[in-house]
């Protein structure tokens, strides 16, 4: 009994990684519209990279990546550091990054 | 206007343009002009780390009466000499070093202008403060130029649309002129550009604009 619901837990890890698009970071010291626009440049430069969005109340930028493409993590997270920045925390979210523009949109 | 708050106006509006945004990201550039009733100004900088840039700028400055005129020719290097990154927030410490030429109509040739400042500021989204030092030393010119500014946005924004905020800032030119300029202007930020404009206790407008690309 205990191995099925092993194999199940894993498969639906798989299934959650495969559908993840975005990665979505947590930035300190981007306050700024200059801030995020040098970010934002950046990133999008990547040739990975299908979309970005970025926003400073939040904190977050997120990279919305394009499909069978992979993103190096590191690389984003030292382009964000060598704009000036701090990331204090990396996920990986099924979201694109309109999903996110929304759900922002969305919160009072 | 006198000849003091002439030259202190000019000095001013050579101060005013570097504390309104230092440098720009790594690999861009700064454009950004000044213009009031008494100067015109524009400056452009390259940001060649994210740290330190490097610019070129012009100012063309008359007192009231026309009698008086002056004109600095200025290259100066910008350094992001420390950085705080808080939660929501970023604490700045910046250093700029100018040199160029100042020419006046009162006076012959060019004098060698020497020009260190210090700039100290605090921002978040919704609030802005900072302190800008500047000393400007030439032959027969020794002046020590202070300002504050201060501000706040009415409200958050998605960082592609228009941003207002209310800025108060209030500068000082020591052994030009007594007097604290105070000049509240409204600005509109929008992703690389900016808009300010405004006007001081004595009714003279002032428009900046600024540019990143």
């Amino acid at each position: 009994m205990k191995r099925p619901l092993t194999l199940f837990a894993a498969a639906l890890a798989l299934t959650a990684a495969q559908a993840a698009t975005t990665t979505k970071l947590t930035v300190n010291g981007m306050v700024c519209a200059f801030c995020a626009q040098g970010i934002e440049k950046k990133l999008k430069a990547m040739p990975a990279t299908e979309a970005v969005y970025v926003n400073l109340a939040d904190k977050i930028v997120a990279v919305q990546i394009k499909d069978g493409q992979t993103l190096d993590i590191d690389k984003v997270r030292a382009e964000v550091k060598d704009a000036g920045y701090d990331v204090v925390k990396v996920e990986t979210v099924a979201d694109t990054v309109e999903a996110l523009r929304a759900a922002s949109k969305a919160r009072p | 206007m006198t000849r003091r708050r002439a030259v202190a106006a000019l000095l001013l509006a050579g101060a005013g343009a570097v504390q309104a945004g230092p440098m720009g990201f790594k690999d861009s550039q700064m454009a950004m002009g000044d213009f009031g009733p008494r100067w015109r100004e524009a400056w452009i900088n390259h940001a060649f780390t994210a740290r330190d840039a490097l610019g070129a700028g012009g100012l063309t400055m008359r007192s009231d009466d026309d009698r008086l005129r002056r004109e600095i020719a200025e290259v100066n290097y910008t350094r992001l000499v420390h950085r705080i990154n808080l939660p929501h927030a970023q604490a700045n410490a910046w250093f700029v070093m100018g040199v160029g030429g100042l020419r006046g109509n009162d006076f012959a040739g060019t004098r060698t202008l020497w020009a260190p400042g210090l700039q100290l500021d605090y921002e978040t989204t919704r609030v802005y403060v900072a302190a800008f030092a500047r000393l400007y030393r030439a032959d027969g010119v020794n002046h020590d130029y202070a300002a504050l500014r201060a501000g706040f946005s009415f409200y958050n924004v998605e960082y592609e649309q228009t941003q207002p905020w209310l800025v108060l800032e209030a500068r000082r030119m020591r052994g030009l002129s007594e007097q604290v300029e105070w000049t509240p202007m409204l600005r509109l930020i929008n992703k690389g550009w900016f808009v300010e404009a405004g006007a001081n206790q004595e009714g003279d407008a002032r428009f900046n604009v600024m540019y990143i690309f």
